[in-house]
């Protein structure tokens, strides 16, 4: 049996939900709307930023 | 109660466990804010030390990045501490939010006039792309859900394609992470080749960004080969990158229905709309909201331009920051045994999906958008 088409481990089924990955798209919008309006309410501001 | 309690296992052990784990995410954190700040430095210094040398102010920070990262990445695997070091090392999640910021920086008037052409580049790459690898994966012999999960995330949009795609066929988790392996190992070298082919073509910065944004798979590499070309090819970029990953759910949904009805033929199965929506990359809602948010607060400052670099703030210099960590966290995960472990037949199928990938993008690229004005 030829490694690159079957790798050779018993079946075992991927996540069929990618919960996480749709935590980290949330978790993502979240930390940058945040920042921006951080930034827009003058809390951040330019000189903080190294 | 807690977790320790409710396993029955002794609390101080678990805490012990708790407080080390938390001491190496924090560890983590540090490591990668270090990394990151060095290569503010190198980018920062390089020109100055070496400014006989032409080219090196050309090299833009993602290359510093990625360099940092490759060492950074060499030197904790040597000593066995890469994976205990990885909790803050999230491209992903730094990518995401990066673009996030970068909404700040783009008009949504733009983001609106380049949607119509980025969602036509999206349709014809997506199908023709997949269709190619799903083609060529037959012919070699390859099994119909690897099969699969290699055209999506060949096709879509890199590893959050074939996580979907996994995740729509039933893939065996080896399958998924053969096929990330390939994603990693192609984007790589594309994130310098695909903006050098540009340059040397003498391809406008739009027509660059949409290029890189159509055939390079995954969202972190368009966005490090959109910073190297330049700001307006980078935002292109980011638009129809994103726009291919807004499809991902319909693709995610035709293939569980092909999978469902053709190759499993399962009696009484149906496959709901819903899946679009758990599917679809909620950070591209973030990425609008940003714009429309920025949008709105320089038109409706009496000072627009000092507005502007209010909102500069976020759109270029925090957005900045995340994505050099981003580029740093793509190096240290880069793992040259992964090409090894793929095999030839699967390597064979991305490299011809690729090829055509990057021909009809820049074919695409050049109908839809020559003459596009950002401003």
């Amino acid at each position: 049996m030829d490694r690159s088409t079957q790798p050779p481990d018993a079946p075992s089924p991927a996540p069929a939900t990618p919960g996480f990955r749709i935590n980290e798209d949330w978790a993502a919008t979240a930390v940058g709307l945040v920042l921006i309006l951080l930034v827009l309410a003058g809390v951040i501001v330019k000189g903080m930023i190294p | 109660m807690s977790q320790a309690e409710a396993v029955g296992t002794a609390p101080q052990a678990v805490g012990g466990e708790g407080a080390a784990r938390w001491g190496w995410a924090a560890g983590s954190l540090v490591l990668l804010l270090a990394l990151g700040a060095l290569v503010r430095y190198l980018d920062a210094n390089v020109p100055v030390w070496l400014a006989d040398v032409n080219w090196i102010k050309s090299v833009e920070f993602p290359i510093y990045a990625i360099a940092v990262g490759l060492a950074a990445g060499a030197v904790l695997g040597a000593l066995g501490v890469r994976e205990r070091l990885g909790a803050a090392f999230r491209t992903e999640f730094l990518i995401k939010t990066g673009l996030v910021l970068l909404g700040a920086s783009i008009n949504l008037a733009v983001i609106a006039r380049a949607a119509g052409p980025a969602i036509v580049q999206s349709v014809v790459l997506i199908s023709t792309v997949f269709l190619v690898a799903w083609w060529v994966g037959g012919r070699l012999g390859l099994d119909p859900k690897l099969r699969a999960v290699l055209a999506a995330a060949v096709s879509i949009c890199g590893v959050s394609a074939a996580i979907a795609a996994a995740g729509a066929v039933a893939a065996r988790k080896e399958q998924l992470a053969y096929v990330a392996s390939l994603v990693i190992l192609f984007a790589l070298p594309s994130i310098f080749i695909v903006p050098w082919l540009a340059t040397t073509l003498g391809l406008d910065a739009v027509v660059a960004g949409a290029w890189i944004g159509g055939n390079i798979d995954t969202t972190a590499a368009v966005t490090a080969a959109g910073a190297i070309v330049g700001d307006e090819a980078l935002q292109i970029a980011a638009i129809v990158k994103q726009t291919q990953n807004a499809l991902m759910g319909v693709v995610a949904v035709l293939l569980t229905a092909y999978f469902v009805f053709r190759v499993e033929r399962v009696p009484g199965a149906s496959v709901g709309l819903g899946a679009i929506w758990q599917r679809f990359p909620k950070f591209v809602l973030g990425f609008i909201a940003a714009s429309a948010i920025a949008t709105l607060y320089v038109g409706a400052a009496a000072d627009s331009k000092a507005a502007s670099d209010v909102v500069a703030v976020a759109g270029s210099s925090l957005r900045t920051w995340f994505f050099i960590l981003a580029f740093v966290c793509i190096g240290v995960e880069f793992r040259p045994s992964a090409l090894r472990e793929a095999g030839a037949r699967p390597v064979a199928v991305f490299a011809a999906a690729t090829v055509v990938n990057l021909a009809l993008a820049l074919v695409l690229a050049t109908l839809l958008f020559s003459g596009f004005q950002l401003a």
